[in-house]
């Protein structure tokens, strides 16, 4: 019985192998390999992406994610404060503000503030700061609800704790919860991060110098330039670039906070 | 239709910001009225800034991270006569076209073979036309499409905020096509080439430039539309306009249109 059930668990394997292996003789008969190579490993397009692609386009892709990033978390932290507070209208305005955000499409959010503000205001903002507040904005709101569910998923017992040792509300907040709910939202932060470096690929649409473009643009007119695909594949590789370490760095940062909170939790035992 | 969807998400971020001032957008034309032999202000000093969008060769194109091409050539003319440094902003079609580049002061003027239309006349000032140019149909040689007629119960590509697109509107009903849109002239043609679309609708001269590098393409009939282009400014910028229609006029007068002209085309200017 036990056999017959490892049995079929193996023949089960076995047809997922023989029918991944299946595939990829397909791909490897019927895919146009010429074409293929001809479209997407050019390597005379390739050549002339560089150095550009990364000293213009991967460094701007950094510096408006960075910029949005830094404008979200300070805005995202002072939403999710509001959306906790006891206060109603700051409950509600926080509501209002973080539903818009996360319900609009991120390309709509960066024409209004490319054309629509600089028309309502009178201001004329640079494209780092458009980009800062675009991406800032959208990213606040995500971040607001992402905190709030960390700070929310700290256990009660915590707080208790605290301000039964005499601590004011807000230091609490500031010096127990808050760091422990970082380590609870540090995954979703850099999901976060990775979303906000793809939407701004964006920004094309505010007009760029060609020492502002960022990766999808600068692929794209390499793409215009050669008529290869090759550039688009690499702008991909390079967001790759961006990403991954970012996952790696999450990791780490969650390995060393529970360390240290574990170590802490051992002296004080 | 591009230009009505911009118009109403200039009130996006007033009701984010709940705000109700968003009628005072109206007015706001980033920059006092001028008139010719007036001093000119430039957006950003001691440069003048062009709103362009590539890729049109051979007007404006990348080339080798460079922004070049025969409009480029013709505005540093205008530049040179200020004492400035030319520095172009590359934006989309529709930003330039529907005057929202003006209206924000993003650039001093927009070179980017810009044909001259009583519509985009309302919310921008024209130069001088400097360059003719008619409608041309794009398609793959073995199409058997010969001419727009063909096309009933076909695709036609068109390229965003462009006059190729108001005409193919103009005629869908006419023809019996479907428009499907593109956002740049690489993404339309290269939709021709890869028959995505029967055909593509654009200026000729950027059709045929596209021909000559791609010979499994051909263009197959021109429209006498009559167009010309104009180097487009910010309404009521007269001190910017008369010193560009005089760059331009200086510029036709002493040959160095000419020499402009068969650098990009490879041939000398037909005489009017």
């Amino acid at each position: 019985m036990a056999m017959s059930r490892r049995k079929r668990a193996q023949a089960f394997r076995g047809a997922q192998y023989a029918l991944l292996v299946l595939v990829i003789l397909l791909l490897a008969l019927f895919a146009n390999w010429s074409e293929l190579t001809r479209a997407f490993f050019n390597l005379d397009a390739a050549a002339d992406q560089f150095p550009g692609i990364i000293t213009t386009a991967l460094v701007n892709t950094i510096i408006y994610t960075a910029l949005g990033f830094a404008l979200g978390l300070g805005l995202g932290f002072v939403f999710a404060m509001m959306k906790l507070s006891s206060v109603g209208p700051y409950r509600w305005i926080a509501t209002a503000y973080i539903e818009f955000f996360r319900g609009v499409p991120v390309l709509l959010v960066f024409i209004a503030f490319g054309f629509g503000v600089p028309l309502a205001f009178d201001l004329i903002f640079d494209t780092y700061t458009t980009a800062m507040l675009s991406l800032g904005l959208v990213g606040s709101a995500y971040i607001a609800e992402t905190l709030r569910a960390g700070i929310q998923a700290v256990p009660p017992g915590q707080v208790e704790a605290a301000r039964s040792l005499g601590m004011s509300p807000g230091r609490t907040t500031v010096t127990v919860v808050v760091p422990q709910a970082f380590r609870i939202i540090l995954p979703p932060l850099t999901n976060e991060v990775v979303l906000l470096t793809k939407d701004s690929s964006l920004i094309y649409l505010l007009g760029l110098l060609q020492v502002e473009y960022e990766l999808a643009k600068f692929g794209r007119e390499g793409l215009n330039e050669t008529g290869s695909l090759t550039p688009i594949l690499l702008a991909g590789l390079a967001y790759l670039l961006i990403t991954i370490p970012l996952g790696y760095l999450s990791r780490y940062l969650e390995r060393r906070t529970g360390r240290k909170q574990q170590r802490g939790l051992e002296v004080e035992a | 239709m591009a230009r009505t969807t911009l118009r109403a998400l200039t009130l996006l971020p007033a009701f984010a910001l709940a705000l109700t001032a968003a009628g005072c957008a109206e007015e706001v034309g980033g920059g006092e009225d001028t008139q010719a032999g007036d001093e000119i202000n430039l957006v950003k000093e001691g440069k003048l800034t062009t709103c362009t969008h590539t890729p049109y060769p051979p007007f404006q194109f990348e080339e080798g991270g460079e922004i070049v091409g025969f409009d480029v050539d013709l505005v540093d003319l205008v530049a040179e006569d200020l004492g400035v440094e030319q520095s172009i902003i590359n934006m989309p079609f529709e930003g330039i076209e529907s005057g929202e580049a003006f209206n924000t002061n993003r650039c001093d003027v927009a070179a980017a073979a810009i044909t001259i239309t009583e519509e985009r006349d309302e919310v921008m000032d024209f130069s001088d036309g400097y360059f003719d140019a008619n409608q041309a149909l794009l398609v793959r040689k073995d199409s058997g499409i010969k001419t727009v007629a063909d096309l009933g119960g076909k695709t036609l590509g068109v390229q965003i905020g462009t006059t190729g697109e108001e005409y193919a509107t103009e005629h869908k009903d006419e023809h019996g096509y479907q428009i499907r849109q593109y956002e740049d002239l690489g993404l339309l043609q290269t939709a021709v080439k890869t028959g995505q679309v029967a055909a593509g609708i654009n200026d000729n001269v950027v059709h045929f430039e596209f021909v000559k590098q791609n010979p499994d393409t051909e263009v197959t009939e021109e429209f006498e539309t009559g167009e010309q282009y104009g180097i487009a400014l910010r309404t009521g910028n007269g001190a910017m306009q008369a010193k560009v229609n005089e760059v331009l006029a200086a510029a036709q007068g002493d040959g160095r249109y000419e020499e402009i002209y068969e650098k990009w085309f490879g041939k000398k200017p037909e005489t009017k």
